[in-house]
């Protein structure tokens, strides 16, 4: 597929425009601030999964994961340039697949290492500390996979990706998965915590999601929004004009 | 006039059996509606386009563009077929190895260069000599100066020029063009007019959008009016022109001997009207063939000579006005 390089590249400039990018990366950069003040005052702790679920997995993964996933594509769709890439001749999920694979591709470039360094930061470099770093690196790597996948077909279901994206985020998943457990299944923060657990990284006092669900729900999560986004993109119909 | 006029091509003899294969037109339309809730944006608009330059024209709001996103395979027909090459135009990416299209809305992608967008559509094309193909296409549209400047600091017409580029990169066999003009300064109007000109000589099909009447004029072989949606002509304006009956050709008539000339002609039963103003004689007719007929007959039966015979309003404004005021 030889348009595959020139979608990758042209989406990677799309989204590292220079005042996005910097926002993000203030966005990773708070949880590694945070833990460098704890180390700094000596409040280190031999567990940082707390912290790694509050500040990352609950706050930043979403958020980079949703401006990132509803830009990929939404912003072209926005400002009419998609045009230019549906009028060539390329199956429409090597444009879906693409897109993708760069807005996933950069969340995990930008939330993995803040991962690390806030959990080397915060709990030390102990064989359980980068045990529990290590779960949550990869949670977050598959998690952040799901979330920005998600968004990423929601921008090409509506023009609201981005407020839709962020109730979902803020009442759905950090207000009722808390309280009702049956919409623990509907979470992908719920799932991302079950594969922290499952691989070493539990956090006290949680009843995580079983692992084998866990790993489903963000697969089933990913591979459903790659074929909604590709059936929309192939059902996508200029608006405007006369 | 009732019936939208097919271009004579398109109406040529289906070929037998055992001749050529028949042809097949670069777009068809058959029967295509497109609505919106109640609206009702095309209405049951017929037609097939060959090689040439074609018009397409229709005030504000008359459904040019939601014609030319149909053709282009980005809007589905609520009724009706579009085929371009034989091939159904919506949700099908092989029509667009023949198509380059020319969107109205200006949105070229503000962080790459007019090259690199060039470039980017080659590629994305698969052509096999994605920079070199780039690097003909800036040329063709005379943008080399600016070809490696970020195309957000381009003028409007600039960033038409870059979209000219990017969609002729594979020389497509189709060309679709909303409003290609708008924001080009008189030098690069020229400068597209002979690029398409060029183009459609060389046997592409040429379809651009436009309500400057001047443009259209200048550049179509014939032309498509729409109108409310619907086709309210098509072919050469000229002929078109020719089939509305109902409304008098005027011609003005230079000779040596206009006052004679004028009773001879009043005569005729084609003429109902002859009338010397400043020294000058206008003829009207209802019938322009017979007219032009009886015209050079008469005038040497009476032993004068024409210097000049000129239609007055058979201009392709007067056409244009004509069919979307009935």
């Amino acid at each position: 597929m030889s348009a595959f390089g020139p979608l990758v590249r042209v989406t990677l400039r799309g989204l590292m425009g220079r005042r996005r990018l910097l926002l993000m990366v203030l966005l990773v950069a708070l949880p590694v601030a945070l833990a460098l003040l704890v180390r700094l005052a000596g409040g280190g702790r031999n567990d940082a999964s707390p912290i790694l679920d509050n500040l990352i997995v609950r706050t930043v993964l979403p958020l980079v994961a949703l401006v990132l996933g509803t830009a990929a594509l939404g912003s072209e769709i926005d400002d009419g340039t998609i045009v230019h890439l549906l009028v060539k001749p390329i199956a429409r999920h090597w444009i879906i697949i693409a897109t993708a694979v760069v807005a996933a591709g950069l969340t995990a470039l930008l939330v993995v290492p803040s991962v690390v360094l806030t959990g080397l930061l915060v709990s030390g470099t102990g064989s359980t500390s980068l045990h529990t770093t290590f779960a949550f690196a990869v949670a977050v790597l598959l998690g952040g996979t799901a979330y920005t996948t998600a968004f990423l077909a929601l921008s090409t279901v509506t023009s609201r990706a981005l407020v839709i994206g962020l109730v979902y985020t803020l009442i759905w998943e950090g207000v009722l998965s808390g309280l009702l457990e049956g919409t623990k299944f509907l979470s992908i923060r719920q799932a991302t915590l079950g594969v922290a657990a499952a691989l070493g990284g539990a956090r006290p006092g949680l009843q995580p999601l079983e692992p084998a669900i866990s790993f489903v729900i963000l697969i089933v999560v990913t591979a459903g929004a790659l074929l909604i986004a590709t059936r929309q993109l192939a059902r996508f119909e200029v608006r405007g004009g006369d | 006039m009732t019936e939208p006029v097919a271009p004579a091509w398109a109406t040529a003899t289906p070929a037998v059996a055992d001749g050529p294969p028949p042809i097949v037109p670069a777009l068809q339309l058959d029967h295509v509606s497109r609505w919106y809730g109640n609206v009702v944006a095309v209405n049951d608009v017929s037609f097939a386009l060959g090689p040439g330059v074609t018009g397409l024209l229709g005030p504000n709001g008359a459904g040019k563009s939601t014609l030319l996103h149909l053709m282009s395979g980005l809007l589905r027909p609520s009724a009706g077929t579009v085929m371009v090459r034989g091939r159904t135009a919506w949700r099908d990416p092989a029509i667009y190895r023949d198509i380059g299209l020319v969107p109205e809305k200006e949105a070229v992608h503000p962080y790459l260069t007019g090259y690199e967008f060039a470039l980017l559509n080659a590629q994305l094309q698969g052509v096999a000599d994605p920079k070199a193909a780039a690097r003909k296409a800036i040329e063709t549209v005379d943008l080399v100066d600016a070809a490696d400047r970020p195309t957000a600091t381009y003028s409007k017409g600039m960033r038409q020029r870059a979209k000219l580029a990017g969609a002729l990169v594979h020389e497509p066999t189709v060309l679709l063009l909303d409003e290609p003009f708008n924001g080009m300064d008189p030098r690069q109007r020229l400068h597209m007019m002979d690029l398409l000109r060029a183009m459609a000589a060389a046997g592409r099909t040429i379809l651009f959008s436009s309500h400057i009447l001047e443009e259209v004029e200048r550049l179509a072989d014939s032309i498509l009016v729409v109108h409310d949606g619907r086709l309210a002509a098509a072919g050469d304006y000229r002929s078109i022109r020719r089939l509305m009956t109902d409304r008098p050709h005027t011609f003005r008539v230079r000779s040596t001997d206009d006052r004679r000339l004028a009773a001879a002609l009043i005569a005729d039963p084609a003429v109902f009207g002859a009338e010397l103003l400043d020294g000058r004689l206008s003829v009207s007719t209802s019938d322009y063939a017979a007219f032009t007929h009886a015209l050079p007959r008469l005038a040497a039966a009476a032993g004068i000579t024409l210097h000049e015979v000129a239609p007055t309003n058979d201009s392709l404004e007067s056409v244009f006005s004509y069919l979307v005021r009935r």
